[in-house]
This record gives C-alpha cells, sequence and structure tokens, in this order.
C-alpha cells in the first residue's frame, strides 16, 4: 500500500506545483507576452519515457506485491500440526445477512471465525444467495463471495487476538450489520472451540429431535 | 471555386417559443435541451447525495432506513451517470461540434433529436419510481442481488427501463455525431486541422457506439431473467453472474472515460484561448486522448479485482491501467506546457479548467494505487476507492463541465456570465470538494469503511471523517447552486458578448452568439488548425493594404 500511496503523492504534488506554478508566472496582467512556442517531437518521447519508466516501475512493483501477497505462507512451529502438509480449509458461506463458517470436523459457526495462531488457512468463500464480499482489512484483504463459483482466500494469523470485518459489497437491507470477527487462538484452544462447538450442535439437534417425539412442538 | 450557395432559414415562427425548441431537431436546441436538462439533474443528483450524506453523519444514525438508503443510492448513481454526466457531455458535444467543423447542420438531426428526449423519457421513468418503489439494488445492480428472489417489487425494473431509454439516447445521438464528424466538415477541415474538442467527440462517440449496446444487451437480459424466467445471471443454474458484471462494468469504465477524455478535450480548447496560445503539441494531445478512450475502456476489468477471475486477467487489467500514466501524463503535460510562456487572462473558464486538472490529478492518482492488484485487494469496496471515483469524476463532470459552461455560455446566449460569482463559487466548490471526499481516503484507506452501507458503527474511528465529509458535501453544494444561479440570471443580465469574447481559433467564434439557425453566412475555406485567426489576419491584411491605397489621397497638400 505505501508503493501505492507514493506514487499518489508524487503526481498529486507534480502537477498541482507545475500548474500552480504556471498560472501565476504567465498572468498577463504581470505583462507576460504569449510566446509561440510549440513542441517539437523530442520533448514528447522524452516525458513519454519519463512517464512509461515510471509506469514500468510501478509495475515491477505491484507484480512483487502482489506475488508476495498470493504466496502462500507456511504453518509454523507453533501453529496446528495437521496443517503442516497442507492448509487448514474452512469454507465460509456469505447469506442474506450472516456469515457462516464449515469447520473440518463438521463444526460450524456463525458470524465469528475461530482460526489457530500461526497456521496458514485456506478460506473458501462461496455464496448461496447474492454477492458478497468478505472483508477483514487487518489480517487478509477481501474477496468475492459469487453463487456458483469458488473463490479462495489464503492468510496466516501471526499473533492472537481479534480482527474485525465486514462485508463489502450492496447485499440488501442487512448490509451494513453483516458484519464478521475473526478469532485467533492458540492450536489447543481451536481444538477445544471445535470439540465445544461440536458438542453444543450435537446437544441443539438432541433437543429438537426430543420435542419432536415427545410431542411438545407446537 | 465552389458552386454558389442559397440558405434559407425557416419561415417565421408561428407557433410559442418552447414549443419550437421542444419540436427542433436543430443541433444548437438539441445541445440546449440536454446541457439544461442535465444541469437540472445535477442538482437533483446533489440532493441525493446531501440526504445520503445526512444519514452518514453521525454513527448508527437512524434517519433513513436501510431501504430507503438503498432507494437513494440506487437514485443517486443512475442520476449521477445517465441523467447528468453523459447527457451534459453529449450536449455540448451537439452545441459546439457542428459549428467547430463548419457545418451548418448535423447529418442526421431527427435521429439525435429522437436520442435526447429518449434521454429525459428514462428520467421521468426513473424518478417516476417514487410513485411505486425505486431500486434497492445500489449504483450497479449486480445479480443475483438485482433478480426477481432477492429484488420482488418493480424497482430494478423501472431502473432499467430508465437507463434502457438513457443508453439507447446516447447511441442515437453518437451515429449522428460520428456521421457529423464524418460527412459535414467545411471544406479544408482535414482531420488534421479538426479542433481537440471535435476531436474528443469523436472519440468518445464511437466508443458509446460501442459499448452503449453492450449494456443494453444486458440490461436486455436482466429483463428476461426477472419477467420470463430467464437464467442469464442466476448463479448456480446454468447462469453467471459474473457476466453482469464484465458487461456493466465495459459499459460503467467506458463512461467514465469519456467523462474524462471529454473534459480533458474542453480543458485544452480553454487553455489555449485564455492563454492566447495554440496548444503546446496538438498531435500529442490528441493522439493520447484517442489512446485513453481505447487503452481505458479495455482496463474494465480493474473494476473485478476481488471477483473470483483468473491473476492473468487481473494482471492485464493492471498493465493496461498503469499504461494510462503515459497518455495522462503526456496530457497533463502538454496543457500545463501550453500555460508555459502564454498570456494568461484568468477569467472563470480557465479558473474551472484548472479547477478540473487539480481534481482530476488527485483522483487519478489514487486510481493508480488502486490498480495495483495487491493494494486492490485491501482497498477495494471501501469508501477511499469512492473518494478516487468522486475526484475523478467530479473533476472531470462538474469542473470540467462548468469549465465548458462558462466557455461556451456565450456563445450560447450571446451574454457572458458573471465573474464575481463565479470565482466566489468556484473555491466555494474547490473547498467543498476536498472536504467531502478528502477525509474518505482516510477513512477508506485507514479505517476501512466500506461503500454503499446506510450506516458505520461507534467505535469503528470513521466518526470524524465522516462528519467532515457531511459538511464538506453541503459546501459543494452552495457552490455548485451559485453556478446554476450564475448561469440562470446571467441569461438575461449577463454582460453582452460579441461573437468572439475570448478570441479564439476555432469557428464556433466566427458564428453569431447566439448564432442563426443556419450557423454560418459563409463558410470558410480551412488552411490551418486555427481557422478564425486565419479569417483575423486576412482581414487586418486588407484593411492594411486599403489604408495604404488611401494614404496617398488623403496625404495633406503641402
Amino acid at each position: 500500500m505505501s508503493v501505492g500511496f507514493v506514487a499518489a503523492a508524487i503526481v498529486v504534488v507534480a502537477v498541482n506545483c507545475a500548474l500552480i506554478y504556471a498560472l501565476r508566472r504567465y498572468r498577463a496582467d504581470r505583462g507576460s507576452e504569449p510566446r509561440e512556442i510549440s513542441g517539437g517531437r523530442r520533448i514528447q518521447f522524452r516525458v513519454g519515457a519519463v512517464l512509461t519508466a515510471f509506469a514500468a516501475i510501478l509495475l515491477v512493483a505491484a507484480i512483487v506485491l502482489t506475488e508476495k501477497a498470493r504466496e502462500m505462507p507456511a504453518t509454523g512451529s507453533t501453529g496446528l500440526q495437521v496443517a503442516k502438509s497442507g492448509p487448514l480449509r474452512i469454507e465460509a458461506t456469505g447469506q442474506q445477512w450472516l456469515w457462516r463458517y464449515d469447520y473440518p470436523n463438521e463444526a460450524f459457526s456463525y458470524y465469528k471465525l475461530v482460526v489457530p495462531v500461526d497456521t496458514t488457512v485456506a478460506l473458501d468463500l462461496v455464496s448461496t444467495d447474492v454477492v458478497h464480499t468478505w472483508s477483514v482489512p487487518d489480517l487478509a484483504g477481501k474477496r468475492d463471495a459469487v453463487p456458483g463459483k469458488s473463490n479462495q482466500l489464503v492468510f496466516r494469523a501471526d499473533e492472537e487476538a481479534t480482527y474485525e470485518g465486514s462485508s463489502a459489497t450492496l447485499s440488501g437491507q442487512g448490509y451494513a450489520p453483516m458484519r464478521t470477527a475473526v478469532e485467533v487462538v492458540s492450536p489447543e484452544d481451536y481444538e477445544a472451540f471445535l470439540e465445544s462447538q461440536k458438542a453444543a450442535i450435537q446437544a441443539a439437534q438432541d433437543r429438537v429431535v426430543g420435542l419432536i417425539q415427545t410431542k411438545q412442538t407446537p | 471555386m465552389r458552386a454558389p450557395e442559397v440558405v434559407i432559414d425557416d419561415f417565421p415562427r408561428r407557433r410559442a417559443r418552447w414549443i419550437e425548441i421542444a419540436t427542433s431537431a436543430d443541433h444548437k436546441d438539441v445541445g440546449r435541451i440536454l446541457i439544461a436538462s442535465s444541469l437540472g439533474f445535477l442538482f437533483v443528483a446533489l440532493v441525493d447525495l446531501l440526504v445520503m450524506r445526512l444519514q452518514l453523519a453521525i454513527p448508527e444514525n437512524t434517519f433513513l432506513s436501510p431501504v430507503a438508503f438503498n432507494r437513494m443510492l440506487s437514485m443517486y448513481g443512475a442520476t449521477a451517470i445517465f441523467f447528468f454526466a453523459v447527457p451534459l457531455f453529449l450536449g455540448f458535444f451537439h452545441y459546439v461540434v457542428p459549428l467547430q467543423i463548419g457545418a451548418r447542420w448535423t447529418a442526421l438531426p431527427r435521429v439525435s433529436q429522437l436520442g435526447a428526449w429518449l434521454v429525459i423519457a428514462g428520467a421521468t421513468v426513473l424518478y417516476s419510481g417514487f410513485l411505486f418503489t425505486p431500486s434497492e439494488a445500489g449504483v450497479n445492480p449486480l445479480p443475483p442481488l438485482s433478480e426477481l428472489a432477492f429484488n420482488a417489487n418493480n424497482g430494478v425494473d423501472a431502473w432499467t427501463s430508465a437507463t434502457g431509454l438513457a443508453t439507447l439516447g446516447f447511441v442515437l445521438m453518437a451515429i449522428d455525431l460520428t456521421t457529423t464528424l464524418r460527412r459535414m466538415r467545411a471544406p479544408g477541415m482535414a482531420w488534421r486541422r479538426l479542433p481537440v474538442f471535435s476531436w474528443v467527440a469523436a472519440s468518445g462517440s464511437w466508443l458509446m457506439l460501442v459499448i452503449g449496446p453492450i449494456f443494453l444487451a444486458a440490461l436486455t437480459m436482466l429483463e428476461i431473467d426477472r419477467n420470463f424466467d430467464g437464467v442469464f445471471f442466476v448463479g448456480g443454474s446454468g447462469g453467471a453472474p459474473l457476466l453482469w458484471q464484465h458487461l456493466s462494468w465495459i459499459f460503467f469504465t467506458g463512461v467514465y472515460v469519456l467523462v474524462l477524455v471529454g473534459a480533458l478535450g474542453a480543458i485544452a480548447e480553454v487553455v489555449s484561448a485564455f492563454a492566447r496560445k495554440p496548444l503546446f503539441s496538438r498531435p500529442a494531445v490528441i493522439g493520447s486522448l484517442v489512446a485513453i478512450t481505447v487503452l481505458g475502456t479495455l482496463a474494465w476489468m480493474q473494476n473485478m479485482l476481488t471477483a473470483p477471475i483468473g491473476i492473468g486477467w487481473m494482471y492485464f487489467a493492471m498493465i493496461l491501467s498503469l499504461a494510462l500514466i503515459v497518455p495522462f501524463g503526456l496530457i497533463l503535460f502538454n496543457l500545463i506546457a501550453t500555460l508555459v510562456g502564454g498570456s494568461i487572462r484568468m477569467r472563470s473558464p480557465l479558473l474551472f479548467a484548472a479547477g478540473a486538472i487539480a481534481m482530476i490529478s488527485i483522483g487519478l492518482a489514487a486510481e493508480i494505487s488502486h490498480s495495483m492488484v495487491a493494494v486492490a485487494w485491501q482497498l477495494k469496496n471501501t469508501v477511499d476507492a469512492t473518494a478516487a471515483t468522486h475526484f475523478a469524476l467530479v473533476g472531470g463532470a462538474v469542473f470540467g463541465g462548468f469549465a465548458m459552461l462558462h466557455y461556451w455560455f456565450p456563445k450560447m446566449t450571446g451574454r457572458t456570465m458573471g465573474e464575481t460569482l463565479a470565482a466566489i463559487s468556484f473555491w466555494t466548490m474547490v473547498l467543498g470538494t476536498l472536504l467531502a471526499f478528502g477525509p474518505l481516503f482516510l477513512a477508506g484507506g485507514e479505517e476501512g469503511q466500506v461503500v454503499d452501507a446506510y450506516k458505520f458503527f461507534d467505535g469503528t474511528g470513521v466518526d470524524a471523517y465522516n462528519l467532515v465529509a457531511t459538511i464538506g458535501s453541503f459546501v459543494l453544494a452552495i457552490g455548485i447552486v451559485m453556478v446554476l444561479v450564475n448561469a440562470v440570471l446571467s441569461r438575461v443580465n449577463g454582460p453582452e458578448a460579441g461573437h468572439d469574447p475570448w478570441g479564439g481559433d476555432s469557428l464556433e467564434w466566427f458564428a453569431l452568439s447566439p448564432p442563426d439557425p443556419h450557423n454560418f453566412d459563409v463558410l470558410p475555406d480551412v488552411r490551418s488548425a486555427r481557422p478564425l485567426r486565419d479569417i483575423r489576419e486576412a482581414v487586418s491584411h486588407s484593411t492594411r493594404r486599403a489604408e495604404e491605397r488611401r494614404a496617398p489621397e488623403s496625404q495633406p497638400v503641402a
């Protein structure tokens, strides 16, 4: 991002300083007489060459940055050890207006994504209804979840913390509150979370079945 | 020698003036209708924007419901693009181009008349949406959100009909413009002598001939989906939501390019007239403008960098966007080099042209960083991108549009716009634009505030930015309203302008102000890119000759 910011700052400062200087220096009421100079080809080629060099530098920097962002980081020594061979795959489903996360052991959670620290996580983005964009700026940037298509976002959280995120494509009335949070915990806490989540889901399932069988449902 | 021409004006009019203008196919009347209506819709878009900004003034505001906000958002986008920006440029193209190329009328006047009224019909359909339910699907109504399953009322149908009518109108007007530019140029008006503004009218019209039908096709597919059980854009049932994104972004990117290229073409005319110098290099400016038209539109996937498209396509878009640095840079260099060594008169058209250059430079600089794929993954769909787009388009369509308005107003009305009010409104607008969109760079870039949301939450660190942006948008609105008031007042009360108030070099200043219905009594032979200067020199030369001939007779007898 800093490369982009520096490039933008250079452009804004250069253009506006030159513009303001020219407008002040050559005012008719300061006695400036029009001089009929017009540019030859050479100066255009020179300016064009400078601009091309500027664009080329930015292109190289952008490719380097992008390839770095695409590189799949390896799971570290303090991370989840089963993710050593390949990334931990979690499915993120965008649905109006909540994010659902499905973990490898068939546990799932809404709104809050829990991931182990120092572990490569591959988030498979899908949508059940309209286009959503998963956006957690401090952790991983953003990608779209498009119905009928799969999209992937790979990241590794290096410290235990909670990251706030939101949706970034208009998806209807509940778009603004359709937020998300990523909680980064130790691998042990992650395993414990999966177990408790799975037990809680099973308990909820048992309760529903029990209510129906004992005819307590309306 | 050419054959003598006979020119007959219409019979004296018998009907009321407004009926005459409304039924006229004269390019000047078509242009005036478009310019006036688009300035009206600028005001309407401004009201939409202010309502949304009021909602976003404080965190978790309950001034607007989510549905009401989404409706304002959809109205704002369609109004600003389809009923303000594009018609404003097409209106000026229609008014100015036939005059600049020395034509007495356009090639297909009834076609562009139909086009202009289709645009107004579209606007009527859009705003009649308030009678039932406006669209809730946003500025670019992405399917599946815009499909029947997720927007079951008629809002999206009204939106597609409105923008479809307008786009059809744009295409018809582009057909007239391209034909006129091809067939109706005055003797000697070769393409290499064509004024820059006529060049951008040509490239902009050809661009519209390409992108307009693409968008019409997309709209038709969406309507088939919504009303006849189609599955063009329905995800997971053989349809492709991404198809709409490609088709619509080709159109919207093309429109963005059309606005910027049109504005830069007008700025080139203004800069050269008020520096009393020809452009530093006409071929470089014209070549760059044409290059931007082609390359810029081809970079449409720059808007889809977070979508599931291949990394190769992302690099394709990035390379094209970064390549645009060269033609944009060359134009800005040539514009400033034209000022250098000039004799600059700081009148209102130049003021607005300079403001446009400044704002466009900020918007384009931000776009440079957004075109880098890794940066886009962070900043796409944040208000940082909103700010970048608004700096470029407010710079191009509002500042650039007002530069055109102040520059050609004397030609259209015979009177100049008030200079004092113009200067006050200009500086108000500069302050307003910086305050309204500047803070959004920080809110989006630093805090990741997302676009199009009807509210933002407490404790996300964007309260101050949004409050300043709301205040700034009101300042900007005051400035814009002052310009509109200035235009209305000056039409009747402004100081009278002759046929050539600025000392221009192109042929529109050869006609009367306002021009006769047939534009020119005599069509000049064009011998250079500065035909009016040639005429001025020929006249002064023959006057001098006549004086020399008279001189001996008037010599006092010794």
